[in-house]
């Protein structure tokens, strides 16, 4: 946790938050706090529950246990002062085609109740902000998948919310509308709204996320900033060994890769020893908690062992793996 | 087209008639089913008939054609309530039919020949014959007022049949075949109590004759059976709506 994070207000919170369908769980007991300002990325594998928790957050659905409150307010309780505070985005479009574009985000500023002189100018400042100002005559049909996304997002700020919740707001979309978006999410960070986003990949929201939480089968199963998340990749690292191969009719004087496997298991904060290859040849890779220090001295005890040890290289990893390693992906 | 046509045609012959000679005529029109009169009456009886069965068609599909496009996730995330949104739809639809019910409020006097259904009309001669009570004219006034509102109350129960399936239902197609298959169940138990009430009224007139004391009872039940049936289709009407409202909200 930041040194600063303590002092921001809380935002978004849950407490114990269950939601069953018949004999399914989608969310199970679910603790989460998001502080103000913070880009909360929520991650797992399709059907883990997050829809159904942003749903909850957006008082479209009832928890059937559990506590959640969203800028201090309860979405069971009071959910008009929650809408009033909370800019939500579904995973789908969600656009009437034979309206304009201005017309759209007009419908959607008046469902909020936003004056009318207002909303004129607030609709062409919201096209400014997602880069549709050229198109907004155009009919929603008109608009490609990225611009409609992006609309989407506009009409979430129709009413100036504090907190965007933002169910998967990249998927689907090309790798250049994938970035647009991610810019945009960057550009509402700086104006200080808290958002609360979710995504199936963790490295399409990573770049522009100060917090993340992983869930699987209703569940979190790891959350925390970006720097824990990080902090975890370096304590739990993963390295590939390769040795010397025995070639037809050589001496059987070397040790196999199986002595190195059986080897390298009986070694201390060593996990996880398997061969890259299905054969059971070839490299080897492991898991190692543990510092710089103690690495170089697992690869000289190896070499001292006798092991013909050619290469020896930490996997540069990055969020996804932590991201694999955590969920089993059942679900998915 | 139809609904301008329908509505320019009625106002014409609404000013044709107001511009006749006089007052007393259009009465006899209205009460014999003189030819001018005879044409509106029927055109009132069809619209009257038609336009609560177009009213499903529109609300059926009023807000499951919501889901389908995923916007009823982002009007439920928005300021309006469900009751909101709910009845809007409600209005809305109605609001799209505007031409026609205005052309059967304009039409709908010229109805008085049906007031009350088939019971009572048949004794319309003795109205001639006999002095009629206070009493009486009060009986025949609710019974008229009754068969007046008849089409509009059909109207609004069978937009809340559509409506409240549109709610349950999970596509367009379903919503509106199931919110006709509920209307017609709905009309056909209504008119079987209609029908075995007016059985009843009949027999009861068969037997103490066209007379004085016959037209006051005659009246009397023929008020009150339209004014059941009309307060019983309010009552549908509005538990439905109600219904929908619940079913909305507790997602």
């Amino acid at each position: 946790m930041m040194p600063h994070e303590a002092q921001e207000p809380t935002v978004i919170e849950t407490k114990g938050l269950t939601k069953r369908y018949g004999r399914l769980t989608a969310v199970d007991q679910l603790d989460l706090v998001v502080r103000q300002g913070a880009v909360f990325g929520f991650v797992g594998p399709n059907g883990a529950g997050k829809t159904t928790t942003m749903r909850i957050l957006a008082t479209l659905l009832r928890p059937t246990a559990g506590e959640a409150w969203v800028a201090g307010h309860s979405v069971v309780a009071e959910r008009r002062d929650v809408r009033r505070a909370v800019g939500y985005m579904p995973d789908f479009f969600g656009v009437y085609g034979d309206m304009k574009v201005w017309e759209y985000l007009d419908f959607f500023a008046a469902c909020y109740d936003v004056p009318t002189d207002t909303r004129r100018r607030l609709a062409d400042d919201l096209l400014e902000l997602v880069d549709l100002a050229h198109r907004r005559e155009d009919y929603v049909d008109a608009l490609s998948r990225g611009m409609k996304q992006r609309l989407c997002l506009a009409r979430a700020l129709a009413h100036d919310p504090h907190v965007l919740i933002l169910d998967e707001p990249a998927s689907g979309l090309d790798p250049r509308a994938r970035v647009e978006i991610r810019e945009l999410l960057r550009e509402l960070r700086d104006m200080g709204k808290t958002i609360f986003v979710s995504s199936h990949i963790l490295s399409e929201i990573q770049e522009v996320c100060t917090h993340i939480g992983i869930i699987e089968e209703g569940r979190l199963v790891a959350v925390g900033t970006m720097e824990d998340m990080r902090r975890r990749i370096h304590a739990q690292r993963v390295v590939n060994l390769g040795l010397i191969k025995q070639s037809a009719g050589e001496p059987a004087s070397r040790r196999t890769v199986q002595e190195a496997q059986i080897w390298l298991a009986g070694r201390p904060r060593v996990s996880e020893v398997e061969p890259v290859a299905a054969d059971g040849e070839g490299d080897l890779q492991l898991t190692f908690a543990g510092d710089d220090q103690a690495l170089a001295q697992l690869l000289s005890d190896m070499v001292r062992a006798g092991f013909p040890v050619v290469t020896f290289r930490e996997r540069t990893g990055d969020l996804e793996d932590v991201f694999m390693r955590l969920t089993k992906g059942v679900v998915s | 087209m139809f609904y301008p046509a329908l509505l320019g045609a009625a106002l014409g012959y609404s000013v044709v008639l107001a511009l006749s000679d006089s007052p007393g005529i259009q009465l006899a029109a209205l009460v014999t089913g003189a030819p001018a009169a005879c044409l509106l009456t029927v055109c009132a009886g069809l619209l009257a008939f038609t336009l609560p069965w177009i009213a499903p068609a529109l609300t059926a599909v009023s807000i499951v054609h919501e889901r389908e496009l995923g916007t009823l996730d982002l009007l439920r995330a928005t300021l309006l309530t469900e009751r909101s949104i709910v009845l809007g739809k409600l209005g809305g639809s109605l609001a799209r039919m505007w031409p026609g019910i205005l052309t059967l409020a304009l039409l709908a006097p010229f109805q008085l020949v049906w007031i009350g259904g088939t019971g009572w009309s048949l004794y319309l001669p003795a109205l001639a014959a006999e002095p009629i009570s206070t009493t009486q004219i009060l009986w025949l006034f609710l019974a008229g007022l009754a068969g007046l509102l008849k089409p509009f109350v059909d109207l609004v129960l069978h937009a809340a049949v559509g409506l409240f399936f549109s709610v349950l239902a999970r596509s367009s197609g379903v919503a509106v075949a199931v919110s006709y298959g509920a209307v017609i169940v709905v009309r056909v138990s209504l008119w079987l109590v209609r029908y075995l009430l007016n059985v009843v009224l009949m027999m009861r007139g068969a037997i103490i004759g066209a007379s004085e004391s016959a037209l006051g009872d005659v009246g009397m039940i023929s008020a009150l059976t339209s004014l059941g049936v009309v307060l019983v289709e309010l009552v549908g009407a509005a538990a439905l709506v109600w219904g929908g409202i619940w079913w909305l909200k507790r997602a």
